[in-house]
């Protein structure tokens, strides 16, 4: 385990936390922090509860028992500088709305209510897409774009308000290899500044390459460390039921995740 | 995070919107420019405007109404027919046309008594500032039963008695109107007073060679109180038991009036000219009665299209009664 | 053919009964073009029938109140609620909510015919609350209008990039701490407005072709929200206004009636097929030149074409061959 700094820098804590959705809880008590500038691989089967975590994490599922604390605070009152990345292909791909405008959506809660986008406004946005590296496209319909490069677009929404912590559903579930690296390249940007990630993800070798720690749930959670720690074959089985397969000495293939 | 890539965006491409762009708005403009022209197809110069070659200018809104205004105005009135024959005169919606003529109109002859509620709105709406004729005054009214206690029943021309006031009032508008023509209308009038007489007596005669206890109307809605008032017959109800013929049918007022008629032994149930027949034909078939329906059909609200036995009031109203009291002779 | 294009826009200030109707019609045609956006982006036409189904029953209570001047506070006071109710509805997510939409729909329609029916004199009535009179529209109801229509059109602008942001992503909304039931009651109370306001012009079921046709209409034709939002204003208006003369035209030239209401339908309907033949006639051309670059595909039916990973890909940045194994 990484030394742990003291807490009022930990971007987001979770102590014991279990979150339920009326009286049926989706995750029993779930411990871990995340300091600045590092990034957390949420992994675990579908139905594990990973995207309820960071529902609860936005402070839109409530939490029974223990707490989370996001950047010192109650989750809810956190929300203006906590980002969120949700998957791009739940989204309407003809909706009359360019990259650009899309981006600029990510400042609207700076700018509050009935404003318009001011000049700051534009230029954090044009920052953020060209960190994804996408500024070229920015006057085209969001829906024109690769499922990849929408997923990009959606991350730097996110980066537009300068967030502390940040939060990726599944960003990188069928995206190509390009966009890949370029959503990779600019989360690398953003935790050497100071950001905090939390990423759900399947992809274990993209865990093991871009992540500080590795949090294994399903319901419940099974493992909380780097990910040389944590993803072993006996962690993994364990995590992913019967659905993970040994490969000899060098990993483990889960075959239903 | 330990990941260390770089990534650099190639140059941006031409703009590729632009020739879209100016396709789009081209799209748009013609199509704009095509409908505008398809509508101004069905354009033609203000018509309405033509003169009246002197005339006086009559909106007229019954088919009642225009054949009266007719009769008393003669050659020197034109009068526009709002609602034409077998139209129901409770439930009408002016046209363009008809607001056109109400604006440019000298004299409305309507028939009051709350048949036409649209009238007013329409007045309004058109700007019509001539002299109102309302054929009801000075007529006095019968009120309704049951659903329509408390309102006038409106169709008092069924009564020539009524009639003649109807026309009288006519005529006074028409004379204060146009001064000029005042000696035109008021020997029309004369005429036709003596018209109306001549109805009043020979509607009378043929009624009363109706044996007493067949004197029993069933009509399709409950249009003729005046004419049952002044010529005794006996109203047993109507199938739709209201003024107004757009009334619900319930399976109770159906029952109801089958059990009249065959309480009192009324021979034939009416229907009238503007309905179809169909209910008048089931409450016949219930009850084992005559049905009088198709040209036998009375003229109800309406008077009947020019070529028909109803064209004029004093033509439907002889054929009402012939009808009637050939079915319950 | 007499008449020419200058007597059809001159006509409507010569008669003070066509004037009227013309600004009843531009000011409905232009709040409902705009509000038309909303519905389309949100997918909202449904419940927008759905609300001039139940605003019925409230004309209707009004009526047998008061008469005339009862109509539009009935039709404010049931439309408010009925929006109010969707709203709970959508948000509570238990019944299928298209289901319930069309059980309300009726059963608050059918309450109305009930009630309307009782009087005995009732079709033309009827008739009146479901098509509409607009040749006989007076100032009061003018002012009424433009009170109703400016406050929905103020209130959409206020709102618009957060309604913007619903429409698109309700999660991302949620998560940035809008409340999305508020912004979505904001708008179905927007669309109740329109529809109130309509009653007395076009009836309650002419109302959706004007909210929802205008906008689709539009969205053939741009892909950009602020041009979309324009064009459907315009093209509400422009259709109110052609709708208007041309049922004038062909009653005062040719005897023929053509209620003014479904004439205005029956032009918004010929736009929109002319939009739709334009798009098509758009699209063969563009296949024919292959050349075009994707980024200006419209139709809707040709966005998968212009989607796909492989034109994309190529004006994207392949920096360097990504490692895919552990990289230390």
């Amino acid at each position: 385990m990484s030394p742990s700094p003291a807490p009022s820098t930990d971007a987001l804590v979770l102590a014991d936390a279990t979150v339920a959705y009326g009286r049926v809880a989706a995750l029993e008590r779930v411990n871990g922090r995340v300091p600045a500038g590092r990034t957390v691989a949420l992994i675990g089967p579908n139905g594990a509860g990973k995207s309820t975590l960071i529902k609860a994490i936005l402070g839109l599922v409530p939490v029974v028992s223990g707490a989370i604390t996001v950047l010192g605070q109650a989750p809810a009152k956190a929300r203006r500088e906590v980002g969120y990345v949700p998957q791009a292909d739940t989204l309407d791909a003809d909706f009359p709305v360019s990259v650009a405008q899309v981006v600029l959506m990510g400042r609207y809660r700076r700018i509050g209510w009935v404003r318009r986008p001011g000049a700051e406004d534009r230029a954090a946005a044009a920052a953020a897409l060209d960190a994804v590296g996408l500024a070229h496209r920015a006057r085209e319909r969001f829906g024109t774009l690769s499922g990849g490069q929408r997923q990009r677009v959606l991350l730097a929404r996110a980066i537009a308000a300068n967030p502390r912590l940040l939060l990726l559903d599944e960003p990188f579930n069928g995206v190509d290899a390009v966009s890949q690296d370029a959503l990779l390249a600019a989360l690398a940007k953003l935790t050497a500044a100071g950001t905090a990630v939390v990423i759900s993800t399947h992809d274990l070798a993209l865990a093991h390459l871009a992540c500080d720690d590795v949090c294994l749930l399903n319901r419940h959670q099974f493992a909380f460390g780097p990910p040389a720690a944590t993803l072993t074959p006996e962690l993994l089985r364990a995590t992913y039921g019967g659905a993970a397969v040994e490969l000899g000495a060098h990993g483990v293939l889960v075959a239903r995740p | 995070m330990r990941y260390r890539g770089d990534v650099r965006p190639s140059p941006a491409p031409a703009n590729p919107g632009r020739s879209a762009r100016a396709g789009r708005l081209t799209a748009v403009v013609l199509g704009l420019a095509v409908t505008l022209a398809l509508a101004a197809c069905g354009s033609s110069g203000g018509g309405s405007e033509a003169r009246a070659g002197g005339k006086l200018r009559v909106v007229a809104t019954t088919t009642q109404a225009a054949d009266f205004s007719r009769m008393i105005g003669g050659g020197l009135v034109t009068v526009t027919q709002l609602i034409k024959p077998n139209v129901d005169p409770h439930d009408y919606d002016p046209s363009p046309a008809d607001l056109n003529a109400l604006a440019s109109a000298d004299v409305l002859v309507v028939n009051g008594a709350g048949l036409e509620s649209w009238l007013d709105d329409a007045v309004s709406a058109s700007g019509f500032e001539g002299t109102r004729v309302v054929m009801a005054d000075g007529v006095s009214l019968r009120e309704g039963t049951g659903a329509e206690a408390g309102k006038p029943d409106p169709h008092i021309w069924h009564d020539p008695r009524n009639a003649r006031i109807m026309v009288s009032g006519i005529e006074k508008g028409f004379a204060a109107a146009d001064p000029a023509g005042a000696p035109t209308f008021g020997r029309n009038l004369a005429g036709y007073l003596t018209a109306l007489d001549t109805l009043d007596r020979r509607d009378a005669a043929e009624i009363a060679t109706i044996p007493a206890r067949q004197r029993l109307l069933v009509t399709n809605h409950d249009a003729f109180g005046y004419y049952t008032a002044r010529y005794g017959l006996t109203y047993i109800g109507s199938i739709i038991p209201s003024f107004d013929t757009s009334a619900e049918l319930s399976g109770k007022a159906i029952q109801n009036i089958v059990t009249k008629i065959r309480a009192t032994g009324a021979k034939a149930v009416f229907s009238e000219s503007s309905l179809p027949p169909k209910t008048a034909d089931a409450i016949g078939q219930e009850a084992g009665v005559a049905v009088i329906a198709g040209e036998n059909s009375l003229y109800a609200d309406s008077l009947g299209p020019a070529s028909s036995a109803g064209a004029s009031y004093l033509n439907a109203e002889e054929h009402n009664t012939d009808v009637i009291v050939k079915a319950l002779r | 053919m007499s008449g020419s294009l200058g007597t059809l826009l001159t006509v409507p200030f010569e008669r003070p009964y066509l004037t009227r109707a013309l600004i009843e019609l531009l000011l409905l045609g232009g709040a409902a073009g705009v509000v038309g956006v909303f519905v389309l982006l949100r997918r909202l036409a449904f419940l927008a029938d759905a609300l001039t189904h139940t605003v019925f029953p409230g004309v209707v209570i009004g009526f047998l109140v008061s008469g005339q001047h009862g109509i539009f506070p009935g039709a404010l006071a049931v439309g408010c609620l009925s929006a109010a109710l969707f709203t709970g509805l959508a948000a509570t997510r238990r019944v299928a909510e298209d289901a319930t939409l069309a059980i309300l729909l009726t059963g608050f329609f059918a309450v109305g015919v009930v009630l309307v029916s009782r009087r005995s004199s009732y079709t033309s009535d009827l008739t009146a609350f479901l098509f509409g009179r607009v040749l006989t529209v007076d100032d009061g109801d003018i002012v009424t209008t433009a009170v109703v229509t400016g406050a929905v059109v103020l209130l959409l602008a206020a709102l618009r990039k957060e309604l913007l942001l619903v429409a698109f992503d309700p999660q991302a909304a949620q998560a940035a701490g809008y409340r999305v039931i508020a912004l979505d009651l904001a708008l179905n109370l927007s669309i109740a407005l329109v529809v109130v306001a309509a009653v007395r012009a076009v009836g309650t079921v002419l109302v959706i072709a004007l909210i929802v046709v205008p906008a689709a209409a539009a969205r053939l034709l741009s892909d950009r929200l602020l041009v979309i939002t324009v064009l459907a204003a315009l093209f509400g208006m422009a259709s109110g206004w052609i709708g208007l003369l041309v049922s004038y035209q062909v009653s005062v030239d040719h005897g023929i009636r053509l209620a003014t209401g479904a004439t205005v339908v029956l032009v918004l309907v010929a736009g929109y097929l002319l939009a739709l033949a334009a798009t098509a006639a758009r699209a063969r051309s563009r296949r024919a030149a292959p050349g075009a670059l994707p980024g200006s595909a419209t139709h809707p039916a040709l966005a998968g074409e212009a989607a796909g990973p492989a034109a994309p890909s190529a004006t994207d940045a392949p920096a360097r061959a990504a490692p895919r194994g552990p990289v230390r």
